[in-house]
């Protein structure tokens, strides 16, 4: 029996040790979601990357909050270097010592960035989005506008609308600041959240989720992702998306270096690449991602896309800013009040 | 002189692995009695705090629902497995066994998301279902079926159809056919044949089925998540949206704690009260 167990602990042990020689070898290993957010690095800055350092890049791909606990569990021997998430989570990195704080000097392109995407001294900005209201034409019942946010409170509304069950604090701040507060005393648009509660008819996982949603007409009006929106129309699917007056909730997508990386040096240059003018219009080109810099030169035609920020007046105007910090902070508090209080029966 | 020489060799891996579930059930009973703190994955000091708050009727509502969904899943899939089981094992026809396996397995090919998708296009407002009723005249609008348990069960009736036919055709080849012959010969009508029969002896499989249907229902998780749309909780549902959507883990791992003592003490009534059953069957 001993001989037995001995045994198999040594191949298990052996199989983990050839994992980790295959991992060994050289290359930049980048942390991202799977899916189209894969493909728009490896076609937009990757392949950048690769034709000026020879480096080549390979992906560990996965959910936010599944790299997130990977990226804890290997903290020792972190499996990435550079770790791409959105901005609220990517402090909840920082706070937890996975990322390396950030030389700005070795980041050149970081120079022109916009003031929205300096997140924090250990993540920026690689792309901005907004969550906005994104409705189908045909289906809005009449007299329904989304000029202000109010829009989405319309009676005319009841049953129709969705937005994402993973994470409410765009609608939730929305809310507290149509009640005259913002993020920071959300509390006092508990009672707005509530009157919205009728005009739910579902709350979507994730984009694909919305997605299908959005094709089979389940709900025509969404909170909804404006890259995911571009994806939709591309697909044949007629949305259009409303910036309301009060701005669209922002979301910023960013990148930092994995504590402990051994190839610092080549994820500095891999995000140095990903704020190049050129590669910032690709992203814009490919996933009609906004810009973080302020000196991409975006085609104009994607520059009028609603959630496309090119200009300084469009970023100061029709964005609403949650800060990152706050929300990483608030995350948990706001998804328990809203499960209770919006999602419960 | 050892008699199992090779039984060290075969057990020690399962041992292995059962000793890394213990351990990772220790960590997440560990998780659920300590405190969350915002902002971080760092969890705080000893709290009953987590078990406190499924006292809610929030929770203790999900938890009722989730029990209800699993026993109606379990039931309605029993209805529609055992006359495809009993068909299977009884004919004679090689095609027909062949087609009844295929129709029966198939759904087990196919990931449990890639199946709730396809039930949301038969569901949906404008999916098949819906569509078809509404050409035949027989409603003047849409029923609505999505983001119901009406929808979520249908679902999960599909996901969990091919355990229970395996399980129950087990369970009916098992039976000797002599009895239902002797039977016969006395002047039994086939209904008779089979309420007295070929139904007390496949009690075995029916209670095993029933269990297994139950267990595998209360663990799902894509199904209820799509189909509900968040209007349908369930423990899963909910150990997803308040852990790992908002970074809960001690909450998520006290629901996880309670979701399983709920299905260990569900499971062991419905041992319970099927044991008069299977006695009638004479396997105890």
């Amino acid at each position: 029996m001993k001989r037995a167990l001995k045994f198999t602990a040594l191949m298990l042990l052996s199989t983990l040790a050839i994992g980790g020689q295959a991992s060994a070898q050289e290359k930049l290993v980048v942390s991202t979601w799977g899916g189209s957010f894969r493909d728009l690095i490896d076609e937009a800055i990757a392949k950048k990357f690769t034709a000026d350092t020879g480096v080549k890049v390979e992906y560990i791909t996965g959910g936010t909050i599944d790299r997130l606990n990977q990226a804890k569990l290997a903290a020792a021997k972190p499996e990435s270097d550079v770790t791409f998430t959105t901005a609220h989570v990517g402090w909840l990195y920082a706070n937890d010592n996975l990322f390396e704080k950030l030389d700005m000097a070795k980041i050149p392109n970081a120079s022109h960035l916009v003031e929205q995407a300096k997140i924090s001294p250990y993540h920026i900005g690689s792309w901005a989005y907004v969550y906005t209201i994104g409705y189908l034409p045909d289906q809005l019942p009449k007299g329904v506008s989304f000029e202000s946010w109010e829009g989405l409170w319309n009676p005319a509304l009841k049953g129709m609308i969705s937005s994402p069950d993973f994470d409410p604090s765009h609608v939730m701040v929305v809310a507290a600041k149509l009640s005259g507060g913002d993020a920071s005393n959300w509390e006092v648009g508990e009672a707005k959240m509530k009157a919205l509660k009728p005009n739910y008819k579902a709350f979507y996982t994730n984009d694909a989720n919305s997605q299908q949603l959005f094709a089979t007409g389940e709900t025509p009006v969404q909170v909804v992702l404006s890259m995911n929106a571009y994806y939709m129309q591309a697909q044949g699917v007629p949305i259009k998306l409303a910036i309301p007056k009060e701005g669209a909730v922002l979301g910023v997508d960013t990148m930092g270096i994995t504590k402990g990386s051994t190839k610092a040096e080549l994820a500095y240059k891999f995000i140095n690449t990903a704020l190049d003018p050129e590669v910032q219009a690709k992203i814009a080109e490919l996933k009609k991602g906004s810009p973080v810099v302020d000196n991409a030169k975006v085609k104009p035609e994607i520059a009028a896309l609603p959630g496309v920020f090119t200009t300084a007046d469009q970023w100061a105007k029709q964005t609403l800013v949650i800060d990152a910090k706050l929300r990483a902070e608030k995350t948990g508090t706001w998804r328990k009040w809203f499960t209770e209080n919006i999602m419960a029966p | 002189m050892n008699t199992r020489p090779f039984l060290g060799w075969f057990v020690s891996p399962a041992g292995l692995v059962a000793v890394g579930l213990i351990a990772a059930m220790l960590a997440v009973f560990q998780y659920s009695v300590r405190a969350y703190i915002p902002g971080t994955l760092e969890v705080g000091g000893f709290t009953w705090a987590n078990f406190e708050a499924m006292l809610r009727p929030l929770y203790a509502l999900a938890f009722w629902n989730t029990v209800l969904i699993c026993f109606e899943t379990a039931v309605f899939t029993l209805l529609l497995a055992y006359p495809l089981a009993y068909a299977l094992t009884r004919t004679n026809s090689t095609a027909l066994r062949s087609f009844i396996l295929i129709v029966s397995v198939t759904p087990l090919f196919l990931g449990e998301v890639v199946r709730t998708y396809s039930w949301m296009i038969v569901l949906g407002n404008n999916g098949f279902l819906n569509t078809l009723l509404l050409k035949l005249g027989l409603v003047d609008r849409p029923l609505r079926m999505m983001f119901t348990s009406g929808g979520v069960i249908a679902a999960l009736v599909h996901v969990t159809m091919p355990i229970m036919v395996i399980m129950l055709a087990a369970a009916l080849s098992h039976i000797d056919r002599n009895y239902e012959k002797a039977a016969e010969s006395l002047g039994a009508g086939p209904i008779r044949i089979f309420m007295t029969i070929t139904l007390p002896l496949s009690m075995p499989g029916i209670v095993a089925g029933f269990s297994t249907a139950f267990a595998w229902t209360f663990s799902a998780f894509a199904t209820p998540q799509l189909i509900g749309g968040g209007r349908v909780a369930t423990v899963s549902t909910l150990i997803y949206q308040l852990g790992f959507s908002s970074f809960n883990f001690p909450f998520a791992a006290s629901l996880s704690i309670i979701g399983l003592a709920l299905s260990l003490a569900v499971i062991a009534l419905l041992k319970k009260a099927a044991s008069p059953l299977e006695r009638m069957a004479g396997t105890t």
